[in-house]
């Protein structure tokens, strides 16, 4: 087991810690646990675990606080932990530099689900990226900026191609608004939330079967929009 | 005005008094005299006695004492023979005298008294009727403010004063004054406290120029200030005792959500425990149908409790004020379409007909708060419309709004009640039958009205409607038409 996935929960609630250490090391994972912020930190340093999943209300300090120090030294995936109804915590999190979010009470298949993404993430990382990314009907290349529904080819004006190739580019991973914003429309139009709405209708119409249940481009409410590939 | 210019002015004014007296006496001895010899004396003596009682009634005791002594002086002068000296020589004259004297002295006396007596009467009276129309007006009040310039003004009337400054001390301290304009520099001439049984409540100050304050009148004012007192301890009484009762009604209100919430809370729990605790004691075999099914309902009633949660959340901030739509531009399409594919199962027996246009302009509203409401709204139309009925949702321009409704062809809700679904924890049916917190519509209501919209309720042909607007302006600005790049790759 010395080669097993080596995760970091980073909680203060012991319910939630025996939980999760209870599944993840049933399903094969090295679980460590630290109950408060500077521990999960030096944990963090002393360990280099391959995911870390951090509680965002822990009583020493601020999730984004403990994200914003993590991301100063590693780029080990992420997952945040947090109750309903905090997005802008949650959004701000991620902003900081986690990878992904789970709102409690979650289901473990969701656990697991952001777990293999995050674990992904962080091999490809250290791999070359693929340049085309499939999911369902869709092929998109990268490379060659061909969008493809089966043999059909879709026609995208290029802000959408532009929106669509930062979305499957992170396939997987949940991207809030702001980060869609800064990535695709530049620093200078990060508030205009407008742009994205409208924007992300349009090409979800050119690629989901049903624009309103999508398959490929999910609605993430309040914190951004998440795209699901075949990987 | 000093103590001894007071007394002089009422020196003076007491002078006159006997001036007057002392005149008619004499035009009235001047009268007779030209009739001393056909009226006699008799006659004479008892025509003096007329001005004196006139004289008494007038001016009072003093004044009639002395015009006694004087008639008395100039009868036995004018009148009595010898002519012009003071003595008498016959028994009769003297005897005449002598009574007319005391029934001079004993009619002044009498008239005297009468006269102060229906002096003090009067006022008395006065004092009386002020008195009463203050207490009268004083019943009536509840408001210590206006109790407070009642008092000042019925001081103002009585006492005439120049400046009536009413200050009342404690916590709700206060100064009112009458009539409006600056408050006098000097001190004031006459400091009423306002006494209460609990102590002294404030004070009332009278300033009054160029006359004395009687003591009537300082007995007067204080009887109005423990008026005061009485009608002000009665209007603090009054208010401890509404404060009171809305404690107790809230308290009555808790104690109802409480058993509401506990019940609802109680429901999932208990099928939680009752399925964890049968698949744990071995009782369900591993391979039995029942055991994907006490899963499910683990899974199902964990959600269900997770929901109870959030809306007892949302509601706790909905009160405290603490909802603040993140507003952002949204497309009300995209927020009606992702709720009704989420509730596709739970809205599986409806046919759900949705007319909101992709023409409609941006919307400034939290995506994820309106998601919520729609949410509401539907599953509220789900749970008591029948099966294979329709329910609709209809959104439209109107004017700088936009107008949603949701309709379901549902039970009618009494009129009285249409504004009162939208309350916390009311149910028009009874809790057991019908599952939820009673929390959803008043939560929509919140949300709702934190956009700056109204939201109702309202029966139509063949069922129920809810409708909501809510402002297409946000902080100024109209919804943005944004330039679309159509230029393809």
């Amino acid at each position: 087991m010395s080669n097993a996935p080596h995760i970091l929960v980073i909680d203060d609630e012991p319910q939630i810690q025996r939980a999760i250490r209870t599944i993840l090391t049933e399903k094969g994972f090295k679980v460590t646990t630290a109950s408060r912020g500077e521990e999960g930190l030096a944990l963090a340093a002393a360990n280099e675990p391959d995911i870390i999943i951090l509680d965002l209300g822990l009583p020493d300090m601020g999730g984004v606080e403990v994200c914003t120090r993590l991301r100063e030294w590693t780029q080990c995936p992420v997952i945040i932990l947090s109750v309903r109804d905090s997005e802008r915590d949650k959004v701000a999190a991620l902003d900081a530099g986690a990878d992904d979010y789970l709102t409690k009470p979650f289901g473990i298949e969701e656990l697991l689900a952001r777990v293999r993404v995050s674990m992904r993430h962080s091999t490809r990382s250290q791999s070359t990226q693929s340049k085309i990314i499939k999911a369902g009907t869709l092929t998109i290349d990268l490379a060659w900026h061909i969008v493809k529904r089966g043999d059909e080819e879709i026609k995208l004006t290029g802000t959408e191609y532009k929106l669509l190739s930062y979305l499957a580019g992170n396939h997987g991973r949940v991207l809030t608004h702001q980060s869609i914003l800064i990535n695709v429309w530049g620093p200078a139009d990060a508030n205009h939330t407008e742009y994205l709405r409208v924007y992300m209708r349009q090409l979800r119409k050119k690629l989901e079967a049903d624009p309103e249940r999508p398959q490929y481009i999910l609605t993430e409410p309040g914190i951004g929009y998440r795209f699901i590939s075949d990987e | 005005m000093n103590p001894t210019t007071m007394r002089s002015t009422s020196f003076i004014s007491h002078l006159w008094q006997y001036l007057f007296a002392l005149g008619m006496i004499a035009s009235i001895t001047a009268v007779f005299l030209t009739l001393r010899d056909i009226l006699g004396i008799t006659v004479i003596a008892l025509l003096y006695l007329l001005p004196l009682g006139i004289i008494t009634a007038f001016w009072g005791l003093g004044p009639g004492i002395t015009s006694a002594f004087l008639s008395f002086l100039t009868l036995n002068y004018f009148f009595i023979k010898p002519y012009y000296t003071l003595a008498a020589h016959r028994p009769t004259d003297v005897v005449i005298l002598a009574i007319f004297l005391v029934v001079a002295v004993v009619i002044s006396q009498l008239v005297g008294r009468m006269q102060a007596g229906l002096a003090a009467a009067t006022a008395r009276e006065r004092e009386a009727t002020q008195l009463y129309e203050l207490s009268t007006i004083l019943t009536g009040l509840h408001d210590d403010r206006a109790i407070v310039q009642v008092l000042a003004k019925q001081v103002q009337i009585v006492s005439q004063g120049e400046y009536v400054e009413l200050s009342i001390t404690g916590i709700q301290a206060f100064v009112f004054h009458l009539p409006d304009i600056d408050r006098p520099a000097r001190s004031p001439e006459l400091t009423v406290p306002i006494q209460a049984a609990r102590g002294i409540l404030g004070e009332i100050r009278l300033w009054k120029i160029n006359s004395a304050i009687p003591s009537e009148e300082k007995r007067l004012l204080q009887t109005f200030a423990s008026q005061g007192a009485l009608a002000l301890e009665r209007a603090w009484l009054v208010q401890a005792e509404s404060r009171a009762r809305v404690l107790e009604e809230s308290d009555r209100l808790k104690s109802v959500i409480l058993s509401s919430v506990s019940h609802e809370l109680r429901t999932p729990l208990s099928t939680i425990k009752a399925a964890a605790s049968s698949l744990r004691s071995n009782d369900v075999n591993w391979d039995s149908a029942a055991r994907p099914e006490l899963i499910a309902a683990i899974d199902d009633e964990a959600d269900h409790l997770n929901m109870l949660v959030g809306n007892l959340l949302d509601m706790s901030r909905i009160e405290s004020g603490v909802l603040k739509p993140k507003r952002e531009w949204n497309i009300l399409p995209e927020i009606v379409g992702s709720v009704l594919a989420r509730m596709k199962h739970l809205a599986e027996a409806h046919r759900i007909e949705v007319d909101v246009p992709e023409s409609l302009p941006l919307m400034p509203v939290d995506y994820v708060q309106m998601e919520q409401v729609f949410t509401n709204l539907v599953s509220n139309s789900v749970k008591y419309a029948p099966e294979k009925s329709v329910i609709r949702v209809r959104a439209f321009v109107e004017g700088d709004l936009i107008h949603v409704i949701v309709s379901n062809q549902g039970p009618q809700v009494p009129q009285e009640h249409l504004e009162r679904i939208f309350d916390k924890f009311f149910r028009i049916t009874a809790a057991d039958q019908v599952t939820g917190t009673g929390l959803g519509l008043s939560i929509c209501r919140g949300i709702i009205e934190a956009h700056g919209g109204r939201i109702w309720a309202e029966n139509v042909p063949d069922g129920l409607a809810f409708n909501f607007t809510l402002p297409l302006i946000w902080e100024g600005v109209s919804p943005p038409n944004l330039p679309m790049d159509t230029e393809t790759e």
